[in-house]
C-alpha cells in the first residue's frame, strides 16, 4: 500500500492500528529523532534514550488509543511519554553513567581535530567545558532540564516547547528563566577558569 | 524595562526569539546597566556551549535495531489479533450452527409428535357401527383391574376403555367398537358405578363388544358428562 509521507499523523496511527506496518514504519521515522534525542540529551545516555524511543513507540504500537488528537498533536503525546519514561529511568537508575563516549568510534570531530591547527591544550580545556556543560544540565531539575533541551538544545520556539510539553508559553518562559540561572550559576567558576586562561595568551 | 524584566525576557536577545518591542527595549537596558551587560555576555557564551553541545547530538538518530524490535513487535501483536479474531469468528459460527440445528430439530420433533396425536385423535371418531379391528383399540385399553376388588370407575378423562368386570385383556384382540347412546344407569348394569343424581342422563357411550356378542370394556366419549 502506497503512503503519501505528507500523510496527518492520526491518519497513518489510524492506519497502523489497523495493522498497517508500513504506516506504523513512516511514523516511527518520522518522529523517532526528536525523541531520541530529547532522551538522550535529558538522561546522558544513549542505551537509555534507545531503551526510551523503544517504550514510546511500544505504546504507539500496543495501545494506539491512548493517543486523543483532540488533546494535541500526536509529537506532544509522544514527547509526553518521553518525558514519563525519562522520569521513571531517573528514578531507577540515579547515578548511571555513559561509557558510551569514552569507548566511541572516531568519529568526524576527532578527524576535524587532528588536521586542526590549535593545539592540544585548547581542545582539553574545549572538552572540559563541554563536560561541565553537559553536567550542568543533566543535573538541572527535571522540568527546567526539559525547557533548556528544547528551546535551547533542540531549538524549538517556545511555541512549540509548548505544545510538546502540553503546557502554557508562559510556564516555558518562566522555567526557561530559572534553568537559564541554575546553569549560570553552576557554570559561572567554570566561566572564571577559561576566562583567565585565555587571557594570559 | 528593570533588571528584573531584562531577566526574563533579555536573555533571548540574539536568539531570535524575543518580540520586536522588547528586543529594543532590552537592548536600552542593556547600555544602562553594567550588572545585565555582563550577565547577557555570560549568557551568550553559556548558549554557544549549549549550541555547540546540541550539534554534537543533533544528527542523533535511534539505532536501526530498534526499529526492528518494533516492527518484530508490531507483526507479532497484529498475527496474534488477526488469529484471535479468526477463532472469535470460527466460535461464534459454531455456536450459531449449533443453535440452528438445535431449532431445526426441535421443530421437526415438534411437527411429528403433532402429527401423531392428530393421527391417534382420529381414531376414537368412528361412527356408529364401524369396527376398528385393530390391535392398536386393544392397546388403549385401560388394564384397569378388578383383582383388587376397587370400584370400577367408567372413565371419560382420557378418553381410554374401561374393562368391565370379569373381561380378560387376552380376549380383545378381535373386538370392535360400538357407539351407542343409553342411560347412564345402565352402566350399573355392566358393573360401573353411577352416579345416581344423573342416572338417567342419556349419553354416548363406545362399547368394545367381543366375538361373542358381549361388550367387554367401555369408554365414555369426551362430549359425554
Amino acid at each position: 500500500m502506497q503512503i503519501d509521507s505528507q500523510e496527518r499523523d492520526d491518519v497513518l496511527l489510524r492506519r497502523s492500528a489497523k495493522g498497517d506496518e508500513d504506516a506504523f514504519a513512516v511514523l516511527y521515522r518520522r518522529h523517532q529523532a526528536s525523541i531520541y534525542r530529547f532522551a538522550l540529551r535529558m538522561t546522558g545516555n544513549p542505551w537509555a534514550a534507545e531503551e526510551i524511543v523503544q517504550d514510546v513507540f511500544m505504546t504507539v504500537v500496543r495501545d494506539p488509543k491512548k493517543y486523543d488528537a483532540k488533546r494535541g498533536t500526536l509529537g506532544a503525546f509522544l514527547y509526553g511519554v518521553a518525558r514519563n519514561r525519562v522520569m521513571k529511568h531517573r528514578e531507577r537508575m540515579p547515578r548511571e553513567t555513559s561509557l558510551e563516549d569514552k569507548n566511541g568510534e572516531v568519529g568526524e570531530e576527532t578527524l576535524a581535530r587532528i588536521t586542526d591547527h590549535r593545539t592540544p591544550a585548547h581542545w582539553a580545556e574545549f572538552d572540559e567545558r563541554r563536560e561541565h556543560v553537559r553536567a550542568a544540565v543533566l543535573e538541572l531539575p527535571v522540568e527546567f532540564r526539559e525547557a533548556i533541551v528544547l528551546c535551547e538544545l533542540e531549538e524549538l520556539s517556545y511555541e512549540e516547547a509548548a505544545k510538546a510539553l502540553d503546557c502554557p508559553i508562559g510556564t516555558i518562559r518562566s522555567r526557561l528563566h530559572r534553568g537559564r540561572a541554575l546553569l549560570l550559576a553552576k557554570l559561572e567558576i567554570l566561566r572564571d577558569v577559561p576566562k583567565r586562561a585565555g587571557a594570559g595568551r | 524595562m528593570n533588571c528584573e524584566e531584562f531577566a526574563m525576557a533579555g536573555l533571548d536577545l540574539g536568539g531570535g526569539k524575543a518580540d520586536g518591542p522588547l528586543q529594543q527595549a532590552a537592548r536600552e537596558h542593556l547600555l544602562l546597566c553594567s550588572h545585565c551587560a555582563s550577565l547577557h555576555e555570560n549568557w551568550q557564551a553559556l548558549r554557544g556551549d549549549l549550541r555547540e553541545l546540541g550539534a554534537e547530538t543533533s544528527q542523533a538518530e535511534t539505532p536501526s535495531r530498534v526499529e526492528m524490535r518494533l516492527r518484530q513487535e508490531f507483526r507479532t501483536k497484529h498475527k496474534t489479533m488477526r488469529s484471535y479474531r479468526v477463532a472469535a469468528f470460527a466460535g461464534w459460527g459454531l455456536a450459531a450452527a449449533a443453535v440452528l440445528l438445535g431449532t431445526f430439530s426441535w421443530v421437526n420433533w415438534k411437527i411429528e409428535k403433532n402429527r401423531l396425536v392428530a393421527r391417534s385423535g382420529s381414531f376414537p371418531a368412528a361412527n356408529i357401527s364401524k369396527t376398528a379391528r385393530t390391535n392398536a383399540a386393544a392397546n388403549r385399553v385401560a388394564w384397569a383391574g378388578p383383582e383388587l376388588g376397587e370400584t370400577l370407575m367408567a372413565s371419560n378423562d382420557s378418553g381410554d376403555f374401561t374393562l368391565l368386570p370379569g373381561t380378560m385383556p387376552g380376549t380383545l384382540d378381535d373386538a370392535m367398537v360400538v357407539r351407542v347412546q343409553m342411560q347412564r344407569s345402565v352402566l350399573g348394569t355392566l358393573g360401573l358405578t353411577v352416579n345416581q343424581e344423573r342416572a338417567t342422563d342419556w349419553i354416548q357411550v363406545d362399547l368394545l363388544v367381543g366375538d361373542d356378542g358381549q361388550p367387554q370394556a367401555v369408554r365414555l366419549p369426551e362430549s359425554t358428562n
